[in-house]
């Protein structure tokens, strides 16, 4: 679980799912919640990324919308993308889906991205980037606006990017277009290719049913095991996950497990699914601490044993400490600061981060425990400032005028970014505020379509 | 198992709470402005014959005698009627009225079933939809009028239309014929035979069924209406109770397909608040029946029900009560069963 397993991976050019200007908003009659607001992140085989945030910071909106979970008033908005990308998948998805399946290895290179961007109701800044170019097809098809630009067609939602949708077999890359997944093929992205666990582990088994055939549930649906079969595999599961006698307890009820066995029982659950990535909702913060570290552990050894992508979410940043490779951290609906673990808590780069470590009971010195004053607020308009300005120690007057995007915020490690105009480091703070405000979308137009 | 212990324990405490029926319906019965040889007499009857009638049924003997009589009499289903049916067997009496109320009970207790249960599932599937009110508001609508009062109203909407009603519709003739909207269905659209003394059907008379079936719809429609409408109301609440749950969610994000999230994780789930609803309206259908039956002028075990406690025969009220009271106990037990089977957390302790 450190830094240097995570840069010596080959693979780690690719993620298995990226995340790019992800915006959830839940309607409601006063306001419009935007409690995703241009989330990007990226997941990589094997490792584990760390959500890190307040309650209300948006972590399980993420979590969610990844799953497809968002029911009404909620909305993933137009120009969210979340991508699946891990080939083989591409290559079931293509096969099973021909008819949703698009090549953009020709058309690709080929876009005039200014003219693109001249079609849609878009500016680059909506997508992260300054210039046109700068913008991935990748991010304008899977955000929804291939049909427009004449790139694919409408319901389109495996994208092939090396090999030809014609033949499966042989595609080399591509994507899955998880916001534009619709019924069957949502269905079996989820659990099968995606699997969650929530927090709370007895409320998220069904009362009436036997821990075997909830767990024999999921193998039926994606793995096709029925009768004995199932039964021995689900049995298997059990004792992975470290619950003895798993024979008899597979008869028995979730009231009669204790609160980490059922966690435990959950997580067999979702690795029956057999998937490639697990998103975990805060799935300790309803056990005591002893139960705690064991459950984490077992994630660790689940993790060596099937190379699982885990996407952690936690506003412990103790537990993040244990499990993460990299961490994200979340404010408000956005990502405010990513980097590896280590640099995270060597080097904090964004005050609202150095405000977590600060609260952490018994890393501080003096009498009382430092906190960060107030609360999350709600993120009901577009962004206009800073929206951590309001409690930040930090704070001068172009934070409540301009609205910081990610940044490089680390001159010896560039994957460590912060959303906050202290950065980039070398530039005064009226430059970076100028140069913030460039990469804002245009403040007069309504971003809520 | 824990579950069937649970039920077998409850099973045999109903047997106590038989005993202290019979001990309390003796009480109140005797306790209560009672008459039995003026109803059967006439309030002019003269002091020889009271007492012979007295004699004869037995109210000189001393009271713990007519106790054991009246507690063998129930336990035995035996005894004769004082007044109402004079001198006839109480089995006799019962094999003539429980089927109309059997009936009765039956088509309301199905019609609920059927109607308001689906009507709350799809509500609560729909919720906030214009479906929803329009269930719902139906659902409020049954729930606010009174049995009696609807009883009344329906029967004489019904009776007025034998001369032609609104839009020509006539309910005598409308489907198979019937000669009044009152009275008590024939029933024997059954034939029946029997080996030595277990009977069993051999025929159905379809035109018949029908003719009962008409019959009993109006008294089973007022006698269900509140039913309809609580089921509506709670199944609603259930079903939505279930769809925001975690584990509907958890199943979701497993991969399940919508239509088995609704059928094996929320039904099952929701059709436990409703089982003592359902059990209990079948409670309130034996006391409901009274008015009903009364009105719409059934002869089943309401209305002789009504008749024998307001003319003092207290073996037949007795008896009554105690088929009553078997039924309660009956449908408890049953509660518990269906308890037992659908909820595994039933008679389970830390």
């Amino acid at each position: 679980m450190t830094a240097d397993r995570v840069r010596d991976r080959p693979d780690r050019e690719d993620p298995i799912l990226q995340v790019r200007n992800l915006r959830t908003v839940f309607y409601t009659d006063r306001e419009t919640i935007r409690a995703a607001d241009g989330v990007s992140a990226d997941i990589y085989p094997g490792e584990t990324l760390g959500v890190v945030g307040e309650s209300g910071s948006g972590k399980s909106v993420t979590a969610r919308s990844i799953m497809r979970l968002i029911d009404s008033p909620g909305q993933i908005l137009a120009g969210s993308s979340i991508r699946y990308r891990q080939t083989e998948t591409v290559r079931a998805y293509a096969d099973s889906f021909s008819g949703h399946t698009a090549e953009l290895s020709d058309v690709a290179h080929e876009v005039d991205k200014s003219a693109a961007f001249d079609q849609i109701d878009r500016t680059p800044q909506h997508f992260g980037h300054e210039r046109p170019e700068d913008v991935p097809v990748a991010d304008l098809v899977g955000g929804g606006y291939g049909p427009e630009l004449g790139l694919c067609d409408e319901g389109d939602f495996v994208f092939v990017t090396d090999g030809e949708a014609t033949r499966p077999g042989q595609i080399q890359r591509g994507f899955v277009e998880i916001t534009a997944l619709e019924g069957e093929a949502k269905r079996l992205m989820r659990g099968g290719r995606i699997a969650m666990i929530f927090q709370d582990p007895l409320s998220s088994l069904n009362p009436v049913f036997t821990i075997g055939n909830q767990i024999k549930e999921s193998l039926n649906l994606h793995r096709d095991m029925r009768g004995s079969e199932a039964t021995r595999e689900a049995a298997d599961l059990l004792e992975a996950v470290g619950i003895p006698d798993s024979r008899r307890r597979l008869k028995e009820y979730p009231h009669q497990f204790s609160g980490g066995m059922r966690q435990r029982a959950v997580i067999a659950m979702a690795l029956a699914c057999d998937p490639d990535v697990l998103i975990c909702d805060e799935p300790t913060t309803a056990l005591d601490v002893t139960i705690e570290a064991q459950i984490l552990d077992l994630f660790t050894q689940l993790q060596a044993e099937r190379d699982l992508a885990i996407l952690f979410i936690t506003h412990d940043m103790g537990v993040i400490a244990n499990v993460a490779d990299r961490v994200n951290v979340m404010y408000a609906g956005e990502m405010v600061e990513r980097a590896d673990v280590d640099q995270l808590f060597e080097h904090p780069r964004h005050p609202y981060t150095q405000g977590l470590l600060e609260s952490i009971p018994g890393a501080q010195s003096g009498d009382s425990l430092s906190t960060i004053e107030g609360t999350v607020p709600t993120p009901n308009e577009p962004p206009t400032s800073c929206r951590f300005a309001d409690r930040c120690p930090k704070a001068f007057e172009a934070c409540r005028e301009v609205h910081p995007v990610s940044v490089p915020a680390n001159e010896q490690n560039d994957d460590h970014t912060a959303a906050c105009l202290l950065y980039p480091e070398n530039m005064s703070e009226q430059e970076a505020a100028m140069m913030h405000d460039q990469r804002n979308p245009p403040r007069e137009e309504s971003d809520t379509s | 198992m824990g579950r069937w212990r649970y039920f077998l324990q409850r099973v045999l405490l109903s047997i106590p709470v038989l005993f202290l029926v019979i001990t309390f319906l003796f009480v109140v019965l005797r306790l209560g402005p009672v008459d039995p040889v003026a109803a059967r007499l006439g309030p002019q009857a003269s002091g020889a014959d009271v007492a012979a009638v007295e004699e004869r049924l037995g109210l000189n003997d001393p009271l713990w005698e007519q106790y054991i009589r009246f507690a063998s009499d129930l336990l035995q289903f035996e005894g004769q009627s004082w007044v109402v049916q004079a001198d006839r067997g109480i089995p006799a009496v019962l094999a003539d009225t429980a089927p109309p109320t059997l009936w009765l009970g039956f088509w309301a207790i199905l019609l609920p079933l059927f109607i308001g249960l689906p009507l709350g599932f799809y509500a609560g599937l729909n919720p906030n939809s214009s479906r929803d009110y329009i269930s719902s508001g139906l659902g409020i609508l049954w729930l606010a009028m009174p049995n009696f009062w609807l009883a009344s109203m329906l029967a004489a909407f019904l009776a007025s239309t034998a001369s032609g009603g609104p839009l020509g519709f006539e309910w005598h003739t409308f489907g198979p014929n019937i000669q009044s909207v009152q009275g008590t269905p024939s029933l024997n659209f059954v034939t029946l035979s029997s080996i030595g003394p277990v009977p069993f059907p051999t025929g159905l008379d379809l035109g018949g069924f029908a003719r009962d079936t008409k019959k009993i719809l109006p008294p089973a429609i007022v006698l269900g209406s509140a039913s309809m409408a609580a089921e509506q109301r709670i199944g609603r609440t259930a079903v939505l109770e279930n769809i925001n749950s975690k584990y509907v969610e958890t199943a979701k994000a497993k991969g399940v397909k919508g239509r088995k999230i609704i059928t094996k994780h929320v039904f099952r789930n929701a059709l436990i608040p409703l089982i003592p609803v359902i059990t209990n309206e079948a409670f309130l259908l034996i006391g409901g029946s009274v008015i009903v039956e009364e009105l719409f002028t059934i002869n089943g075990l309401g209305r002789t029900f009504f008749q024998s406690i307001i003319q003092g025969d207290l073996p037949l009220a007795g008896s009554l009560l105690f088929v009553f009271t078997l039924l309660l106990i009956v449908l408890n037990i049953f509660q518990d069963l269906l308890y037992t089977i659908i909820d595994p957390r039933v008679g389970y302790d830390q």
